[in-house]
Protein backbone atom coordinates (compact mmCIF):
# COMPACT_ATOMS: atom_id res chain seq x y z
CA UNK A 1 0.00 0.00 0.00
CA UNK A 2 2.74 2.34 0.95
CA UNK A 3 4.64 1.61 -2.19
CA UNK A 4 1.51 2.36 -4.14
CA UNK A 5 1.34 5.86 -2.72
CA UNK A 6 4.97 6.44 -3.18
CA UNK A 7 4.40 5.55 -6.78
CA UNK A 8 1.44 7.87 -7.05
CA UNK A 9 3.51 10.65 -5.57
CA UNK A 10 6.28 9.96 -8.04
CA UNK A 11 3.83 10.06 -10.92
CA UNK A 12 2.51 13.36 -9.72
CA UNK A 13 5.94 14.75 -9.24
CA UNK A 14 6.79 13.81 -12.79
CA UNK A 15 3.53 15.20 -14.05
CA UNK A 16 4.29 18.40 -12.20
CA UNK A 17 7.03 19.20 -14.64
CA UNK A 18 4.81 18.96 -17.67
CA UNK A 19 1.28 19.69 -16.59
CA UNK A 20 -0.43 22.94 -15.66
CA UNK A 21 -0.83 24.02 -12.07
CA UNK A 22 -4.29 23.47 -10.67
CA UNK A 23 -5.50 20.10 -11.96
CA UNK A 24 -2.42 18.53 -10.51
CA UNK A 25 -3.11 19.75 -7.00
CA UNK A 26 -6.50 18.16 -7.22
CA UNK A 27 -5.02 14.85 -8.25
CA UNK A 28 -2.92 15.29 -5.17
CA UNK A 29 -5.97 15.74 -3.03
CA UNK A 30 -7.29 12.42 -4.26
CA UNK A 31 -4.12 10.82 -3.03
CA UNK A 32 -4.53 12.60 0.29
CA UNK A 33 -8.15 11.56 0.64
CA UNK A 34 -7.31 8.00 -0.24
CA UNK A 35 -4.30 7.80 2.03
CA UNK A 36 -6.25 8.73 5.14
CA UNK A 37 -8.47 5.69 4.65
CA UNK A 38 -6.03 3.16 3.29
CA UNK A 39 -3.01 3.56 5.53
CA UNK A 40 -2.26 2.03 8.92
CA UNK A 41 -0.93 4.62 11.30
CA UNK A 42 -0.73 5.48 14.96
CA UNK A 43 0.39 8.69 16.54
CA UNK A 44 -0.15 11.61 18.85
CA UNK A 45 -1.54 14.84 17.54
CA UNK A 46 -2.11 18.24 19.02
CA UNK A 47 -5.25 20.24 18.34
CA UNK A 48 -5.02 23.90 19.04
CA UNK A 49 -7.26 26.93 18.80
CA UNK A 50 -6.75 30.24 20.50
CA UNK A 51 -4.91 29.49 23.70
CA UNK A 52 -6.56 26.09 23.94
CA UNK A 53 -4.43 23.00 23.35
CA UNK A 54 -5.51 19.36 23.36
CA UNK A 55 -3.49 16.24 22.81
CA UNK A 56 -4.95 13.00 21.50
CA UNK A 57 -3.73 9.66 20.32
CA UNK A 58 -5.11 8.31 17.06
CA UNK A 59 -4.81 4.75 15.82
CA UNK A 60 -6.05 3.89 12.37
CA UNK A 61 -5.93 0.37 10.93
CA UNK A 62 -7.33 -1.16 7.79
CA UNK A 63 -8.82 -4.62 8.19
CA UNK A 64 -10.16 -6.77 5.36
CA UNK A 65 -13.74 -5.83 6.24
CA UNK A 66 -13.25 -2.12 6.82
CA UNK A 67 -11.18 0.51 8.55
CA UNK A 68 -11.08 1.07 12.29
CA UNK A 69 -10.08 4.26 14.00
CA UNK A 70 -9.61 4.97 17.66
CA UNK A 71 -8.99 8.37 19.17
CA UNK A 72 -8.23 8.87 22.84
CA UNK A 73 -7.79 12.17 24.59
CA UNK A 74 -4.54 12.32 26.52
CA UNK A 75 -5.40 15.31 28.67
CA UNK A 76 -8.48 16.27 30.64
CA UNK A 77 -11.28 13.79 31.30
CA UNK A 78 -11.02 10.48 29.50
CA UNK A 79 -12.62 10.61 26.11
CA UNK A 80 -12.46 7.93 23.50
CA UNK A 81 -14.00 7.56 20.09
CA UNK A 82 -14.06 4.57 17.81
CA UNK A 83 -15.08 4.86 14.20
CA UNK A 84 -15.85 1.82 12.18
CA UNK A 85 -17.89 1.28 9.07
CA UNK A 86 -19.17 4.83 9.11
CA UNK A 87 -20.38 4.48 12.66
CA UNK A 88 -19.12 6.38 15.66
CA UNK A 89 -18.91 5.15 19.22
CA UNK A 90 -18.01 7.30 22.18
CA UNK A 91 -16.69 6.14 25.50
CA UNK A 92 -19.19 7.71 27.86
CA UNK A 93 -19.72 6.71 31.49
CA UNK A 94 -17.48 3.66 31.22
CA UNK A 95 -19.15 2.16 28.18
CA UNK A 96 -19.04 2.60 24.46
CA UNK A 97 -22.18 4.22 23.13
CA UNK A 98 -23.03 4.61 19.52
CA UNK A 99 -23.65 8.27 18.96
CA UNK A 100 -23.93 8.61 15.26
CA UNK A 101 -24.23 6.64 12.10
CA UNK A 102 -22.84 7.71 8.81
CA UNK A 103 -23.66 4.48 7.13
CA UNK A 104 -24.45 4.75 3.47
CA UNK A 105 -23.38 8.34 3.29
CA UNK A 106 -20.74 9.33 0.85
CA UNK A 107 -17.16 9.60 1.92
CA UNK A 108 -14.50 11.98 0.79
CA UNK A 109 -13.20 10.14 -2.28
CA UNK A 110 -16.64 9.71 -3.74
CA UNK A 111 -17.44 13.36 -3.05
CA UNK A 112 -14.52 14.45 -5.09
CA UNK A 113 -15.77 15.27 -8.61
CA UNK A 114 -18.13 18.04 -7.54
CA UNK A 115 -15.79 19.05 -4.75
CA UNK A 116 -12.93 19.61 -7.13
CA UNK A 117 -14.95 21.95 -9.30
CA UNK A 118 -16.14 23.86 -6.24
CA UNK A 119 -12.60 24.00 -4.87
CA UNK A 120 -11.11 25.58 -7.96
CA UNK A 121 -13.92 28.11 -8.15
CA UNK A 122 -13.54 29.25 -4.58
CA UNK A 123 -9.90 28.80 -3.68
CA UNK A 124 -6.52 29.40 -5.25
CA UNK A 125 -4.43 26.32 -4.64
CA UNK A 126 -0.77 27.04 -4.09
CA UNK A 127 2.32 24.99 -3.54
CA UNK A 128 4.07 26.57 -0.58
CA UNK A 129 7.10 24.32 -0.37
CA UNK A 130 8.50 21.51 1.71
CA UNK A 131 8.49 21.36 5.50
CA UNK A 132 9.21 18.79 8.15
CA UNK A 133 6.42 17.66 10.49
CA UNK A 134 6.73 15.00 13.21
CA UNK A 135 9.98 13.92 11.63
CA UNK A 136 8.56 13.41 8.15
CA UNK A 137 8.99 15.43 5.01
CA UNK A 138 5.81 17.10 3.89
CA UNK A 139 4.54 19.07 0.95
CA UNK A 140 2.73 22.21 2.06
CA UNK A 141 -0.36 23.24 0.11
CA UNK A 142 -2.28 26.45 0.68
CA UNK A 143 -5.93 26.95 -0.22
CA UNK A 144 -6.39 30.68 -0.48
CA UNK A 145 -10.00 31.85 -0.69
CA UNK A 146 -10.93 34.33 -3.39
CA UNK A 147 -12.86 36.47 -0.90
CA UNK A 148 -12.77 37.17 2.85
CA UNK A 149 -15.91 35.19 3.58
CA UNK A 150 -14.10 31.96 4.40
CA UNK A 151 -10.94 30.79 6.07
CA UNK A 152 -7.85 29.77 4.18
CA UNK A 153 -6.50 26.32 4.79
CA UNK A 154 -2.99 25.04 4.81
CA UNK A 155 -2.22 21.33 4.69
CA UNK A 156 1.01 19.48 5.21
CA UNK A 157 1.01 16.23 3.27
CA UNK A 158 3.49 13.42 3.88
CA UNK A 159 5.36 13.10 0.61
CA UNK A 160 5.60 9.30 0.76
CA UNK A 161 2.20 8.18 2.03
CA UNK A 162 -0.01 11.14 1.20
CA UNK A 163 -1.16 11.31 4.83
CA UNK A 164 -2.09 14.67 6.26
CA UNK A 165 0.35 15.40 9.05
CA UNK A 166 -0.84 18.89 9.82
CA UNK A 167 -3.74 21.13 8.87
CA UNK A 168 -4.39 24.72 9.77
CA UNK A 169 -7.28 27.09 9.23
CA UNK A 170 -6.19 30.69 8.88
CA UNK A 171 -8.19 33.88 9.23
CA UNK A 172 -8.29 36.99 7.13
CA UNK A 173 -5.04 38.37 8.52
CA UNK A 174 -3.39 34.98 8.30
CA UNK A 175 -3.91 34.44 12.00
CA UNK A 176 -4.21 30.87 13.14
CA UNK A 177 -7.81 29.86 13.81
CA UNK A 178 -7.19 26.22 14.56
CA UNK A 179 -4.59 23.61 13.86
CA UNK A 180 -4.12 19.87 13.96
CA UNK A 181 -0.58 18.61 13.95
CA UNK A 182 1.02 15.27 14.58
CA UNK A 183 3.73 15.44 17.19
CA UNK A 184 4.66 11.79 16.79
CA UNK A 185 3.55 9.32 14.16
CA UNK A 186 4.18 5.77 13.09
CA UNK A 187 3.11 4.90 9.57
CA UNK A 188 2.61 1.22 8.80
CA UNK A 189 4.49 -1.46 10.65
CA UNK A 190 3.35 -3.14 13.84
CA UNK A 191 0.33 -1.23 15.13
CA UNK A 192 -1.75 -2.29 18.12
CA UNK A 193 -5.00 -3.92 17.00
CA UNK A 194 -6.02 -5.47 20.29
CA UNK A 195 -8.86 -2.98 20.75
CA UNK A 196 -10.62 -4.13 17.60
CA UNK A 197 -13.29 -6.75 18.05
CA UNK A 198 -16.47 -7.78 19.76
CA UNK A 199 -15.24 -6.75 23.17
CA UNK A 200 -15.65 -3.11 22.32
CA UNK A 201 -18.10 -2.93 19.51
CA UNK A 202 -21.36 -4.82 19.51
CA UNK A 203 -20.43 -6.56 22.75
CA UNK A 204 -22.17 -6.41 26.11
CA UNK A 205 -20.91 -2.96 26.91
CA UNK A 206 -22.43 -1.43 23.84
CA UNK A 207 -25.84 0.11 23.89
CA UNK A 208 -27.04 1.28 20.53
CA UNK A 209 -29.13 4.37 20.74
CA UNK A 210 -32.55 3.97 19.11
CA UNK A 211 -32.06 6.60 16.46
CA UNK A 212 -28.94 4.95 15.10
CA UNK A 213 -30.75 2.75 12.65
CA UNK A 214 -33.29 5.21 11.39
CA UNK A 215 -32.53 6.64 8.03
CA UNK A 216 -32.65 10.21 6.91
CA UNK A 217 -35.45 11.43 4.70
CA UNK A 218 -34.55 13.79 1.89
CA UNK A 219 -37.18 16.48 1.48
CA UNK A 220 -37.79 19.97 0.24
CA UNK A 221 -38.40 21.93 3.41
CA UNK A 222 -39.29 25.29 1.91
CA UNK A 223 -36.59 27.01 3.94
CA UNK A 224 -34.12 29.09 1.96
CA UNK A 225 -30.98 31.11 2.64
CA UNK A 226 -30.44 34.34 0.73
CA UNK A 227 -27.01 35.47 1.89
CA UNK A 228 -24.66 32.53 1.43
CA UNK A 229 -21.12 33.41 0.37
CA UNK A 230 -20.54 32.81 -3.35
CA UNK A 231 -19.72 29.24 -4.26
CA UNK A 232 -21.62 27.52 -1.47
CA UNK A 233 -23.86 24.93 -3.09
CA UNK A 234 -26.53 22.85 -1.47
CA UNK A 235 -25.25 19.31 -1.06
CA UNK A 236 -28.05 17.93 1.07
CA UNK A 237 -31.46 18.76 2.48
CA UNK A 238 -33.11 16.19 4.70
CA UNK A 239 -34.86 15.42 7.95
CA UNK A 240 -32.82 13.69 10.59
CA UNK A 241 -33.40 12.30 14.03
CA UNK A 242 -31.38 14.02 16.72
CA UNK A 243 -30.50 13.02 20.22
CA UNK A 244 -32.79 14.56 22.82
CA UNK A 245 -35.28 15.91 20.29
CA UNK A 246 -38.85 14.69 19.95
CA UNK A 247 -39.37 15.96 16.42
CA UNK A 248 -37.03 15.32 13.52
CA UNK A 249 -34.67 18.17 12.71
CA UNK A 250 -34.34 19.69 9.24
CA UNK A 251 -30.77 19.96 8.06
CA UNK A 252 -29.63 21.76 4.95
CA UNK A 253 -25.92 21.54 4.11
CA UNK A 254 -24.05 23.88 1.80
CA UNK A 255 -20.41 23.48 0.82
CA UNK A 256 -17.80 25.32 -1.19
CA UNK A 257 -15.57 22.27 -1.48
CA UNK A 258 -13.55 22.76 1.70
CA UNK A 259 -15.85 24.42 4.20
CA UNK A 260 -19.47 23.66 4.89
CA UNK A 261 -22.38 25.51 6.45
CA UNK A 262 -25.33 23.63 7.93
CA UNK A 263 -28.71 25.10 8.72
CA UNK A 264 -30.90 23.28 11.26
CA UNK A 265 -34.58 24.05 11.63
CA UNK A 266 -36.78 22.57 14.33
CA UNK A 267 -39.82 23.61 16.35
CA UNK A 268 -38.86 25.92 19.19
CA UNK A 269 -40.50 24.57 22.31
CA UNK A 270 -38.68 26.28 25.09
CA UNK A 271 -37.63 29.59 26.49
CA UNK A 272 -37.03 31.39 23.25
CA UNK A 273 -35.16 34.39 24.51
CA UNK A 274 -32.34 32.12 25.66
CA UNK A 275 -31.68 30.72 22.22
CA UNK A 276 -29.89 33.60 20.55
CA UNK A 277 -26.17 33.82 20.49
CA UNK A 278 -22.85 32.72 19.15
CA UNK A 279 -20.74 29.77 20.15
CA UNK A 280 -17.33 29.20 18.68
CA UNK A 281 -15.26 26.03 18.49
CA UNK A 282 -12.03 26.55 16.66
CA UNK A 283 -12.92 27.13 13.04
CA UNK A 284 -16.55 26.20 13.62
CA UNK A 285 -19.01 28.86 14.60
CA UNK A 286 -22.59 28.30 15.69
CA UNK A 287 -25.48 30.74 15.89
CA UNK A 288 -28.99 30.16 17.21
CA UNK A 289 -32.12 32.19 16.81
CA UNK A 290 -35.87 31.73 16.92
CA UNK A 291 -37.84 32.70 13.84
CA UNK A 292 -41.61 32.23 13.58
CA UNK A 293 -41.63 29.62 16.35
CA UNK A 294 -38.78 27.67 14.76
CA UNK A 295 -35.36 27.35 16.30
CA UNK A 296 -32.84 28.06 13.56
CA UNK A 297 -29.24 26.97 14.10
CA UNK A 298 -26.41 27.70 11.72
CA UNK A 299 -23.08 25.88 12.06
CA UNK A 300 -20.16 26.34 9.74
CA UNK A 301 -16.42 26.53 9.26
CA UNK A 302 -16.64 30.18 8.41
CA UNK A 303 -15.85 33.45 10.19
CA UNK A 304 -18.44 34.40 12.83
CA UNK A 305 -19.80 37.34 10.82
CA UNK A 306 -20.47 35.08 7.85
CA UNK A 307 -22.33 32.53 9.99
CA UNK A 308 -24.34 35.39 11.49
CA UNK A 309 -25.10 36.81 8.06
CA UNK A 310 -26.29 33.39 6.89
CA UNK A 311 -28.50 33.01 9.95
CA UNK A 312 -30.05 36.43 9.40
CA UNK A 313 -30.95 35.57 5.83
CA UNK A 314 -32.73 32.29 6.57
CA UNK A 315 -36.43 32.51 5.72
CA UNK A 316 -39.38 30.31 4.96
CA UNK A 317 -40.26 30.58 1.31
CA UNK A 318 -42.94 27.92 1.18
CA UNK A 319 -42.90 24.71 -0.74
CA UNK B 1 12.04 57.71 34.56
CA UNK B 2 10.03 54.95 32.92
CA UNK B 3 12.92 52.55 33.25
CA UNK B 4 13.24 53.33 36.92
CA UNK B 5 9.54 52.77 37.49
CA UNK B 6 9.76 49.47 35.67
CA UNK B 7 12.77 48.50 37.78
CA UNK B 8 10.92 49.46 40.93
CA UNK B 9 8.01 47.23 39.97
CA UNK B 10 10.38 44.37 39.34
CA UNK B 11 11.96 44.95 42.77
CA UNK B 12 15.31 45.77 41.24
CA UNK B 13 15.93 49.08 42.99
CA UNK B 14 17.84 49.60 46.19
CA UNK B 15 15.85 50.83 49.15
CA UNK B 16 17.03 54.42 49.02
CA UNK B 17 16.54 54.60 45.25
CA UNK B 18 13.03 53.20 45.62
CA UNK B 19 12.21 55.68 48.34
CA UNK B 20 13.23 58.72 46.35
CA UNK B 21 11.43 57.41 43.30
CA UNK B 22 8.24 56.88 45.30
CA UNK B 23 8.44 60.43 46.56
CA UNK B 24 8.84 61.58 42.99
CA UNK B 25 5.85 59.54 41.84
CA UNK B 26 3.74 61.10 44.56
CA UNK B 27 4.58 64.59 43.34
CA UNK B 28 4.69 64.11 39.56
CA UNK B 29 1.38 63.23 37.97
CA UNK B 30 3.11 62.06 34.78
CA UNK B 31 5.15 59.55 36.72
CA UNK B 32 2.05 58.46 38.58
CA UNK B 33 0.30 57.78 35.28
CA UNK B 34 3.23 55.70 34.12
CA UNK B 35 3.12 53.82 37.38
CA UNK B 36 -0.59 53.03 36.91
CA UNK B 37 -0.18 52.07 33.29
CA UNK B 38 2.67 49.71 34.08
CA UNK B 39 0.61 48.02 36.73
CA UNK B 40 -2.33 47.71 34.41
CA UNK B 41 -0.17 46.18 31.71
CA UNK B 42 1.23 43.76 34.26
CA UNK B 43 -2.27 42.77 35.37
CA UNK B 44 -3.41 42.27 31.82
CA UNK B 45 -0.40 40.17 30.95
CA UNK B 46 -0.84 38.00 34.02
CA UNK B 47 -4.56 37.49 33.50
CA UNK B 48 -5.18 37.40 29.77
CA UNK B 49 -8.66 35.94 30.25
CA UNK B 50 -9.87 39.27 31.54
CA UNK B 51 -8.74 41.39 28.67
CA UNK B 52 -11.86 40.78 26.61
CA UNK B 53 -13.93 43.29 28.53
CA UNK B 54 -14.37 46.24 26.26
CA UNK B 55 -13.46 48.94 28.68
CA UNK B 56 -14.01 51.88 26.36
CA UNK B 57 -17.66 50.91 25.88
CA UNK B 58 -18.11 50.44 29.59
CA UNK B 59 -16.57 53.79 30.23
CA UNK B 60 -18.91 55.43 27.76
CA UNK B 61 -21.89 53.73 29.38
CA UNK B 62 -20.78 54.69 32.84
CA UNK B 63 -20.28 58.26 31.73
CA UNK B 64 -23.78 58.37 30.33
CA UNK B 65 -25.12 56.89 33.54
CA UNK B 66 -23.40 59.48 35.65
CA UNK B 67 -26.03 61.45 37.53
CA UNK B 68 -26.43 65.14 36.84
CA UNK B 69 -23.50 66.75 38.54
CA UNK B 70 -24.47 68.74 41.62
CA UNK B 71 -22.33 71.67 42.53
CA UNK B 72 -20.79 70.41 45.79
CA UNK B 73 -19.76 67.15 44.15
CA UNK B 74 -18.45 68.59 40.92
CA UNK B 75 -14.85 68.13 41.79
CA UNK B 76 -15.19 64.50 42.80
CA UNK B 77 -17.13 63.57 39.66
CA UNK B 78 -14.56 65.21 37.46
CA UNK B 79 -11.78 63.36 39.16
CA UNK B 80 -13.60 60.07 38.63
CA UNK B 81 -14.02 60.69 34.93
CA UNK B 82 -10.38 61.41 34.54
CA UNK B 83 -9.44 58.17 36.22
CA UNK B 84 -11.76 56.20 34.00
CA UNK B 85 -10.47 57.81 30.86
CA UNK B 86 -6.92 57.15 31.90
CA UNK B 87 -7.43 53.51 32.67
CA UNK B 88 -9.30 53.09 29.43
CA UNK B 89 -6.44 54.53 27.46
CA UNK B 90 -3.94 52.45 29.33
CA UNK B 91 -5.87 49.27 28.87
CA UNK B 92 -6.22 49.87 25.16
CA UNK B 93 -2.50 50.22 24.76
CA UNK B 94 -1.95 47.18 26.94
CA UNK B 95 -4.47 45.28 24.88
CA UNK B 96 -2.44 46.13 21.82
CA UNK B 97 0.62 44.56 23.38
CA UNK B 98 -1.25 41.43 24.38
CA UNK B 99 -2.92 41.05 21.01
CA UNK B 100 0.41 41.40 19.34
CA UNK B 101 1.95 38.86 21.70
CA UNK B 102 -0.82 36.35 21.19
CA UNK B 103 -0.87 36.63 17.43
CA UNK B 104 1.22 33.51 17.32
CA UNK B 105 -1.56 31.48 18.86
CA UNK B 106 -4.22 33.34 16.95
CA UNK B 107 -6.40 34.83 19.63
CA UNK B 108 -9.94 35.06 18.32
CA UNK B 109 -12.46 37.40 19.79
CA UNK B 110 -15.24 34.92 19.28
CA UNK B 111 -14.35 32.29 21.90
CA UNK B 112 -14.01 35.01 24.47
CA UNK B 113 -17.44 36.32 23.59
CA UNK B 114 -18.74 32.83 24.01
CA UNK B 115 -17.20 32.40 27.38
CA UNK B 116 -18.94 35.55 28.44
CA UNK B 117 -22.26 34.52 27.00
CA UNK B 118 -22.29 31.11 28.59
CA UNK B 119 -21.54 32.68 31.89
CA UNK B 120 -24.46 35.01 31.52
CA UNK B 121 -26.90 32.59 30.02
CA UNK B 122 -29.16 31.07 32.62
CA UNK B 123 -29.89 27.39 32.56
CA UNK B 124 -32.81 26.61 30.33
CA UNK B 125 -33.50 22.93 30.04
CA UNK B 126 -35.89 23.12 27.11
CA UNK B 127 -33.76 24.44 24.30
CA UNK B 128 -30.55 24.91 26.16
CA UNK B 129 -28.36 24.64 23.09
CA UNK B 130 -26.33 21.47 23.02
CA UNK B 131 -23.87 22.68 20.49
CA UNK B 132 -21.98 19.44 20.21
CA UNK B 133 -25.02 17.66 18.77
CA UNK B 134 -25.24 20.24 16.03
CA UNK B 135 -21.52 20.23 15.51
CA UNK B 136 -21.45 16.47 15.09
CA UNK B 137 -24.42 16.56 12.75
CA UNK B 138 -22.67 19.24 10.75
CA UNK B 139 -19.32 17.51 10.67
CA UNK B 140 -20.73 14.44 8.99
CA UNK B 141 -21.02 16.45 5.82
CA UNK B 142 -18.20 18.89 6.17
CA UNK B 143 -15.30 18.34 3.79
CA UNK B 144 -12.93 19.38 6.57
CA UNK B 145 -13.99 16.25 8.43
CA UNK B 146 -13.00 14.14 5.49
CA UNK B 147 -9.65 15.81 5.60
CA UNK B 148 -9.06 15.51 9.31
CA UNK B 149 -10.84 12.21 9.70
CA UNK B 150 -11.97 11.36 13.19
CA UNK B 151 -9.67 13.99 14.61
CA UNK B 152 -12.41 16.55 14.32
CA UNK B 153 -14.78 14.37 16.30
CA UNK B 154 -12.72 14.28 19.45
CA UNK B 155 -12.93 18.01 19.73
CA UNK B 156 -16.69 17.80 19.45
CA UNK B 157 -16.79 15.21 22.17
CA UNK B 158 -14.51 17.28 24.27
CA UNK B 159 -17.24 19.89 24.48
CA UNK B 160 -19.75 17.49 25.88
CA UNK B 161 -18.42 15.97 29.10
CA UNK B 162 -21.84 16.60 30.62
CA UNK B 163 -23.56 14.29 28.17
CA UNK B 164 -25.04 11.12 29.55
Amino acid sequence: MRACFAFAWLLLAVANVYAGESPLRFEWLKVVAFAAHQTDYSGVYVYQYGSHVETSRITHVVEPDSEYEKIESLDGPKREIIRHHGQIWCYINHKMVQVDSQQGRSRFPSLLPEQLVALSENYLVKDVGLERVAGYNTQVILFQPRDNLRYSYKIWVHTDSGLLLKTAALGEKNQLIEQYAFAQLQIGGNIDRSWIGAKDLGGAGLSVSPEADKGDIAINSGWVVDALPAGFKKIREFQRPMRGRHAPVMQIVFSDGLSAISIFVEPADGDESEADGLSSFGAMNLYHKVLSKQLITVVGEAPPYVVKQVLDSVRYKGK
Amino acid sequence: MKQEISALMDGELFEDEAESLLVHIKRDSGARKDWEIYHLIGDVLRQPEHIHSDLSTKVRERMQDEPTVLVPRARAAKQKLRTFALSAAASLSALGVVVWMSLQVGHEVAPLMVARQTALRSVSTQIQPKPNDYLMAHQEFSPSTYMNGGASYIRTVSYGPDEK
